[in-house]
């Protein structure tokens, strides 16, 4: 069964230091201890730099033993991560996981992994191959992609600010609080609470 | 007798591989002659079916063999290098169970080992502290609830069990467990797994430890028939791969498909891949179907008229009866639906051509089904000798020495003309592959093949007839017969015949059919384009070793040393046994001469 108290202690220390880690995890439908919605801010000095990408977490029954299923929900262009569907390619989340890892390290290393890519043992060949071949030309496309999804109007973003305003709150306040709360949403929902 | 002379050559090939022996050699002909007895019992209990020609190059071991190895290995290693069993067993399963190669790596750079192993040579404590955080948990624990492997890192019993459990189930990746700490590489024991893992768990991990021993190691595999636990040790270099397993299945420890000698692994992997593709829709495309007269490709008419256009990219247009192309018909062959081309050629038997094309479009398919035939008619006729031999041994020996009033032992000789009869079978049904894939333009080896396998094939239908129906009458006698003592001389001499036919076809078949043809062994073997040849050897021998070295993909060297074993050693290994004068053959336990094929 799922180690519910070290979840919680999780999410407890995953937000912690949000600011300067720009990492942060919450549930993603507010129960549902196994479903859970990271972000990472892109690295300064990549071309993901500005951008702020929501992780889909999937955690089975056996975590912490087995690892996460992380996903990306933000569209990204990257070797290691399907610009389709949004896999990654990392071994910590595969057969180098240890459960004395956890979610915020975990998300550490994806954004890790975003200031350095693999392209050897590639996700998505095609990008891979862009990588390889026309470096500049990668550069300018993971950076458009940065920009078109990766920004506050991205999707993730929208899904948020929909939950919230159905919540009642006025949508210039949401999307002003979650703009400053880097998209997390508890955050942002204590802070329009509070205010 | 012959036993002591296997352990010679054994050795001689044992030399050969330093890498791979340097370290067991002693070890491993003590432990050689305990299981060399062991095996030689068993097969003259006679279920052993090759052991008539056969030099023994392996060893059968049970799981209790094993174990005692793989107890002994751990052993040996925890002794030479003063560390525990524990961790000598973590070496040896890094190292492939390699006892040579883990002390070679071992006194080369012990550090580096250590390293990469995960082996600590001392033992770190837990912090000394009264509480302390599980590192999976996070949650606070006392001291003495927390358990930590070399390094010390310290995790609650709950999530150490959860770790090995989840890492048991995993699969036998659990005998390479490490410490849970990311940047802590400190191998997890089988002391610890003693200590945390569930019962079941527990004997899944030593099943894997078991396992292990016999997969990662090269000497060593499972015997592939279903449900057998048997493993086999082979001798690396040995003259043949066919080995039989304690539960009476033969495979080939080179491919582990069934036993095929003398043909190669290649050829068979390429048959039975036919046979999977091929067989079953054999009859039916015969039955069914006509080739098309361009592209030859089956095509099978379920409907409609007589004009067939073939399907991309052939696209041929043709008609169904009478093979020809469909802009040659029409008023003139009495209409489009009526092709009287046909009667009319045939009625005036000048319809050769065409008829003898569409015998050629057949022709791939029916030489395919030719072989596939033999090879399967004697594959089940196989397995009905290996019934009737098992029923022979169970009921019908007592049976008989009870209506003929002869003591068992002296009805052996019915035993050993079954054993000989489910061998030549196994023999028989391989040399139809290797006949298939043997070139028709090869016409000298063609022939010689064909007459070898023939002479053979006669012989052990007269064997398996006599063994089967004349046997019938002294089984169903009444009263002791009199000609009972006939019977036996003939079965008895039938059985040896039918062995050195085997013998020849065998011997020749191995050495790629090399004796045919006018030029000479050298010359012959440089043209050699058989299909075992065309496998290719490794250059660089003699002559005389280079066309007995193509024999087989990856055991050309195994042929080759044991042909310069044979010429080098001679007195050694006929020691026991009889040669022909004539053929200088050596003739097996019987020593009855060669007999015809010498003349």
């Amino acid at each position: 069964m799922l180690d519910t108290s070290r979840v919680q202690k999780e999410l407890a220390e995953g937000n912690r230091d949000t600011e300067t880690s720009g990492v942060s995890i919450a549930l993603h439908d507010g129960a549902d201890l196994t479903h859970l919605s990271g972000t990472i801010t892109g690295p300064v000095g990549t071309p993901y730099e500005g951008g702020v990408f929501v992780i889909d977490i999937r955690l089975p029954s056996g975590y912490p033993f087995e690892p996460p299923k992380m996903q990306f929900v933000t569209r990204v262009w990257h070797p290691n991560i399907s610009s389709q569907n949004g896999a990654i390619c990392l071994d910590i989340l595969k057969d180098q996981w240890s459960p004395a890892l956890t979610l915020k390290t975990a998300l550490l290393s994806l954004q890790a992994l975003l200031s350095a890519p693999a392209p050897d043992d590639p996700q998505d060949a095609v990008v891979a191959q862009q990588y390889l071949r026309d470096y500049q030309k990668f550069v300018g496309t993971a950076r458009h992609w940065t920009e078109t999804f990766a920004k506050s109007a991205s999707v993730g973003m929208d899904e948020k600010v929909k939950k919230l305003v159905e919540m009642g709150f006025p949508e210039d306040a949401v999307r002003a609080v979650l703009e400053a709360t880097k998209g997390d949403e508890n955050m942002a929902l204590e802070k329009l609470c509070s205010g | 007798m012959d036993s002591e002379d296997d352990m010679h050559d054994a050795h001689d090939v044992e030399s050969l591989d330093d890498d791979f022996y340097s370290g067991d050699t002693p070890m491993g002909s003590e432990d050689g002659d305990a299981e060399y007895d062991f095996v030689d019992n068993e097969s003259e209990d006679s279920e052993d079916v090759t052991s008539h020609r056969q030099q023994q190059s392996y060893t059968i071991l049970s799981v209790s063999d094993i174990r005692q190895r793989q107890e002994e290995d751990i052993h040996r290693v925890s002794t030479v290098l003063s560390i525990s069993r524990v961790a000598a067993c973590v070496l040896l399963r890094h190292y492939k169970w390699s006892v040579s190669r883990v002390h070679d790596e071992w006194f080369a750079d012990e550090e580096n080992v250590r390293k990469v192993v995960g082996l600590l040579e001392k033992p770190v404590e837990m912090p000394n502290a009264r509480e302390l955080p599980c590192g999976i948990c996070f949650e606070s624990y006392s001291s003495n609830e927390m358990t930590a492997a070399a390094c010390g890192h310290p995790f609650c019993s709950a999530c150490w069990r959860g770790y090995v459990g989840t890492a048991i189930s995993d699969g036998p990746g659990c005998l390479m467990l490490r410490c849970p700490d990311p940047s802590c590489g400190v191998a997890v024991g089988e002391d610890m797994i003693r200590m945390l893992a569930s019962d079941e768990d527990k004997q899944k991990y030593s099943r894997y430890l078991l396992r292990s021993y016999i997969e990662d190691n090269r000497k060593t595999k499972w015997c592939p028939a279903p449900g057998c636990e048997f493993a086999v040790e082979f001798v690396m270099g040995s003259s043949s791969y066919d080995v039989t397993c304690n539960c009476s299945y033969s495979f080939c420890w080179n491919c582990t498909e069934e036993a095929h000698r003398p043909v190669d692994c290649a050829t068979v992997a390429k048959w039975i891949l036919k046979n999977c593709a091929e067989s079953e829709n054999m009859n039916w495309i015969l039955a069914n179907s006509k080739p098309c007269p361009k592209c030859k490709r089956p095509i099978e008419k379920n409907q409609g008229c007589m004009h067939i256009t073939c399907t991309p990219p052939c696209k041929f247009e043709f008609c169904w009866l009478c093979l020809g192309a469909w802009s040659e018909h029409g008023e003139r062959t009495g209409g489009f639906y009526a092709c009287n081309r046909y009667e009319a050629a045939k009625q005036e038997g000048a319809y050769d051509e065409s008829e003898r094309r569409r015998e050629m479009a057949k022709n791939s398919l029916e030489r395919y089904t030719h072989y596939y035939e033999r090879w399967a008619t004697n594959q089940s006729s196989r397995q009905k000798a290996l019934a009737d031999l098992h029923s022979m041994q169970n009921e019908k020996l007592e049976k008989l020495s009870d209506r003929q009033s002869q003591p068992e032992s002296q009805l052996k000789f019915i035993i050993e003309a079954w054993l000989q009869i489910v061998e030549c079978r196994r023999v028989l049904k391989w040399t139809y592959a290797y006949g298939y894939y043997l070139l028709e333009n090869e016409y000298a080896k063609r022939q010689f093949f064909e007459y070898l396998q023939g002479e053979a094939e006669a012989g052990l239908e007269r064997l398996h007839q006599c063994a089967e129906k004349e046997l019938q009458v002294y089984l169903e006698a009444e009263a002791p017969t009199k000609d009972f003592n006939y019977f036996r001389t003939k079965l008895a001499g039938l059985t040896s015949v039918t062995r050195n036919y085997f013998e020849n076809l065998v011997r020749a078949l191995e050495t790629g059919l090399r004796d045919v043809g006018p030029s000479g062994n050298q010359a012959n073997a440089n043209k050699n384009t058989s299909p075992k040849s065309l496998l290719g050897g490794k250059g660089g021998k003699s002559g005389k070793a280079k066309v007995i070295g193509t024999s087989s993909r990856s055991g050309d060297e195994a042929w080759t040393m044991a042909t310069i074993g044979l010429a080098s050693t001679a007195p050694t290994r006929t020691r026991g046994r009889q040669t022909c004068a004539r053929c200088a053959n050596s003739t097996g336990r019987f020593g009855l001469c060669c007999l015809l094929l010498c003349d």
